[in-house]
């Protein structure tokens, strides 16, 4: 896959604050791309820059293979984004906003193109609707309706799916991977729902206090974290046996009404059991949980609020 | 320009102040003019200088306020974000502005003008081919004023807003909309030769008492407005480059 955004040792300073620290990344053709961390890590400031709406300080965008900045309206013309936290202005209807947002790009046939998009994101009730009318939701619908208006080639979403419901989120996230398959759209995206990011992403940058901390696909960094979670669901009258010997050696664990989670790294779980059986303790349910994306997000957010002064 | 003529459409206070100032204007200055032209002789021309002052100005204060307004609408609406990760250009939001500012002042004028033939007898048509560069040395003074408050704000952001309904007024006295320049004190007279409606009221009275304006001063100002136009719309795009530097998002 050929490479669609190279961004290369590129930094965003706010006076004498580093948000950005000289990061490089890649964007191939055709691939989801989660940019995860902590608030305040930097996804929203390197998102900015490559929209072209925030100068960096140092480094260099390309893409499409011309130097962004230099290139930006045309690069622009083939990008686009949404997100949860920006608005389309609240006194136009949605059928205004979404007209004169076409009218922004060159497309070939507007009038065609709103009644695809309006079909794709189910607005046909809501287009006479002035946005400030409109639910979180059907608002996020309106923002994501005018990101695919331009038939972008390379998507930037900051939460794409952040408040919507369960089931409009889920049909979002298989019309991404749809667009995605079918016309081979470059993914950015940002989001906390790490059961979204691992069902979408091919590739993770993981950024902390402005620096890449890593770049890996979704399953290699739920690998790196060794921890997996045991939980099991003794009998009543075992529970206080359990809990006795777990506090006695000393295990990570905690407890969720008559069961206990316990973290334990992956290899050591055969002996745990083993160890359980040897001391007598019967358990009714077990259930192991392989380490996720969570885990990972969790585990490198703990370090750092550990580093914290 | 679309996006633009939707919240005319949708905001009663857009759609109205175009009208709303010029014909509120024209009645009260108006009136008080004729109530003067009854008392005093050898005033025939009063009532006619007064009512060009306010429809000339009229077109100043709507080339300002287009200009610096819009851009305030974007950030009131953080709607900067959304224009500017499309291939939109500030140089285009701009020829937009000033677009409108001439489609809503047509408008204004050609109503406030109509008026002014039927309450007063007053017939701007009488200057003839001269309206074109004395509304257009009008219309760039607007801009440039305009342009002056966009690049503020968008540098200091919306805490500085009330300089678009504010700042083209502080010129006013200067302008010599109503009187002579000659009225000023020297100080005064100094600082009206560096704004060029100065030179557009001064010559719109002149040709209303002599039927003659003075090209070459004429000339001259509408040279110096394209000066100011220039030095403004650098203003305003280094002041948008700079806000660039803080990011749009956090323009507000």
């Amino acid at each position: 896959m050929n490479s669609i955004i190279e961004v290369k040792n590129l930094s965003k300073l706010f006076g004498g604050f580093t948000a950005v620290d000289n990061i490089s990344f890649v964007l191939k053709e055709g691939e989801i791309l989660g940019l995860l961390g902590p608030n305040g890590a930097g996804k929203t400031t390197t998102i900015q820059m490559l929209l072209g709406v925030l100068t960096p300080t140092k480094g260099e965008i390309t893409m499409f293979g011309k130097e962004f900045f230099k290139y930006r309206e045309e690069a622009l013309e083939m990008i686009n984004f949404s997100s949860t936290y920006t608005t389309l202005p609240w006194d136009l209807t949605v059928r205004e906003n979404l007209t004169y947002i076409s009218y922004l790009y060159a497309l070939f046939d507007r009038k065609k193109r709103l009644q695809e998009i309006t079909a794709l994101f189910k607005l046909e009730d809501l287009l006479e609707q002035k946005i400030s009318q409109l639910s979180a939701g059907q608002q996020t619908r309106v923002n994501l309706a005018k990101a695919f208006i331009n038939f972008p080639k390379i998507l930037l979403l900051d939460e794409p799916t952040a408040s919507l419901d369960p089931d409009v989120a889920a049909y979002i996230r298989e019309f991404l991977l749809q667009e995605q398959k079918k016309f081979g759209v470059s993914i950015i995206l940002t989001s906390h729902n790490m059961a979204e990011v691992e069902e979408l992403c091919d590739r993770i940058v993981f950024i902390n206090k402005g620096a890449i901390v890593a770049d890996d696909t979704p399953e290699n960094l739920a690998r790196s974290i060794k921890i997996c979670h045991i939980e099991i669901a003794p009998p009543a009258e075992e529970f206080q046996k359990l809990r006795q010997h777990l506090e006695a050696r000393r295990f990570s664990f905690s407890v969720e009404k008559r069961s206990a989670v316990i973290n334990l790294e992956e290899q050591k779980v055969a002996a745990f059991l083993q160890e359980l059986s040897a001391e007598g303790i019967q358990y009714e349910e077990i259930s192991i949980e392989k380490p996720s994306l969570q885990d990972y997000f969790l585990q490198m957010t703990k370090t750092e609020n550990h580093e914290a002064p | 320009m679309l996006r633009y003529f939707y919240l005319t459409r949708h905001s009663f206070d857009r759609a109205t102040d175009m009208l709303y100032w010029p014909i509120l204007d024209l009645l009260l200055w108006g009136l008080t003019s004729a109530y003067f032209q009854s008392y005093i002789s050898e005033t025939d021309t009063v009532i006619f200088t007064i009512i060009a002052g306010i429809i000339f100005w009229f077109v100043v204060v709507r080339g300002q306020y287009e200009m610096s307004v819009n851009i305030l609408e974007e950030l009131w609406n953080r709607n900067m974000v959304n224009l500017f990760v499309s291939p939109l250009k500030f140089s285009e939001m701009i020829a937009a502005s000033a677009i409108i500012s001439v489609a809503k002042a047509a408008i204004g004028f050609s109503f406030a003008a109509f008026l002014a033939k039927l309450l007063f007898d007053v017939n701007l048509i009488y200057f003839g081919i001269y309206l074109f560069p004395l509304t257009l040395v009008l219309l760039m003074t607007g801009w440039v004023i305009g342009l002056f408050v966009a690049g503020t704000i968008l540098r200091f952001g919306t805490k500085l807003q009330a300089l678009a309904w504010t700042l083209v007024w502080v010129i006013s006295p200067f302008s010599a909309i109503y009187y002579p320049l000659s009225i000023l004190p020297g100080w005064g007279q100094t600082i009206a030769k560096f704004i060029p409606v100065s030179y557009v009221f001064e010559n719109s009275r002149m040709f209303i008492m002599s039927g003659r304006v003075d090209i070459y001063e004429l000339s001259m100002t509408i040279l110096l407005s394209v000066i100011y136009l220039i030095c403004a719309l650098w203003y305003a795009h280094r002041s948008f480059a700079k806000s660039l530097e803080k990011g749009l998002v956090k323009l507000y």
